[in-house]
């Protein structure tokens, strides 16, 4: 039978079973790095570290984890924190809007037959608006889970999903069928 | 799950987009990257523990003679009415229990922080 991630922390909080630990890594190693790949913009790189960050960062405080929410919730909340601090470093909170209509001129970018247009779409969004809708939208989180992975007051999300969703539909739509 | 819709076609592209990720090394990058376990460092904590423990009953040993204060105290306890040594064996019981009630208590409070 196997273990589900609640018996998993256990074992990690009981007897420091790293073992445990590097099942749950195993287990939700894909979903937190496909989600800071799209937050980062599909910067591989700087997205694995900030994963790396977010389990090590997991591991120290799991002592924290309540258990009141999934564990993989609890794992995004960690994730998009990394994400903000990083990118508050980076200077990347600023300006984002230009950063937005720069890439929505970018030929190479808006060009679907280039690249993955759906993907693309979701890069143009601002980043609270892509945030939630990856979350609810890609993630399966409730808009309940979201607002806490977010720290953001949950009609807020259920507003920005709204406007993210109809924003790519519009692009999608104005790209051409798919 | 999601309030709004299961069904939307956005979402669903979404999801389906989603594709896996092959862990590729990345759960043993993590891995090597944690610090060492409790457990290593109690054992390590436990030997030392033990080898004072050690030292000192040795040096007892040799202090006492040859340990011949438990030889007396052994022929002290012979001596004793079967009541005082139900009692005495009682009084233990209830000191190994209590003990065991705290480390567990104190555990507990330790997991729930």
């Amino acid at each position: 039978m196997e273990l589900t991630d609640a018996d998993l922390v256990a074992r990690v909080l009981v007897d420091d079973d790293q073992h445990a630990f590097g099942e749950l890594v195993r287990r939700h190693q894909s979903s937190v790095r496909g989600l800071l790949r799209q937050l980062t913009r599909t910067d591989l790189a700087l997205a694995d570290d900030l994963a790396q960050e977010t389990f090590l960062r997991a591991y120290k405080n799991i002592r924290s984890f309540r258990g009141e929410a999934r564990f993989s919730t609890w794992l995004y909340r960690i994730a998009y924190n990394s994400f903000r601090e990083n990118a508050r470093r980076r200077k990347e909170f600023v300006g984002i809007d230009e950063e937005h209509l720069q890439a929505a001129h970018d030929p190479q970018v808006a060009d679907p037959g280039l690249r993955h247009d759906l993907m693309h779409a979701l890069s143009l969004l601002p980043l609270h608006e892509r945030s939630a809708v990856l979350l609810c939208c890609q993630n399966g989180l409730s808009h309940d889970e979201a607002a806490r992975v977010l720290d953001i007051p949950l009609g807020t999300v259920k507003t920005n999903v709204l406007r993210g969703r109809e924003k790519l539909k519009r692009t999608l739509a104005a790209w051409g069928p798919d | 799950m999601n309030e709004i819709s299961q069904e939307d076609p956005v979402d669903r592209r979404l999801r389906d987009t989603a594709l896996y990720i092959d862990d590729d090394g990345f759960t043993a990058r993590v891995m090597q990257q944690l610090p060492t376990p409790h457990h290593a460092r109690r054992s390590l904590r436990g030997a030392i523990l033990l080898g004072i423990t050690l030292l000192a009953s040795v040096l007892a040993y040799v202090i006492s003679d040859g340990g011949r204060f438990l030889v007396v105290a052994m022929a002290r306890l012979t001596t004793l009415p079967a009541f005082w040594l139900f009692a005495l064996a009682f009084c233990s019981g209830i000191l190994v229990m209590i003990a065991g009630v705290i480390a567990a208590t104190a555990k507990a409070g330790e997991l729930q922080s």
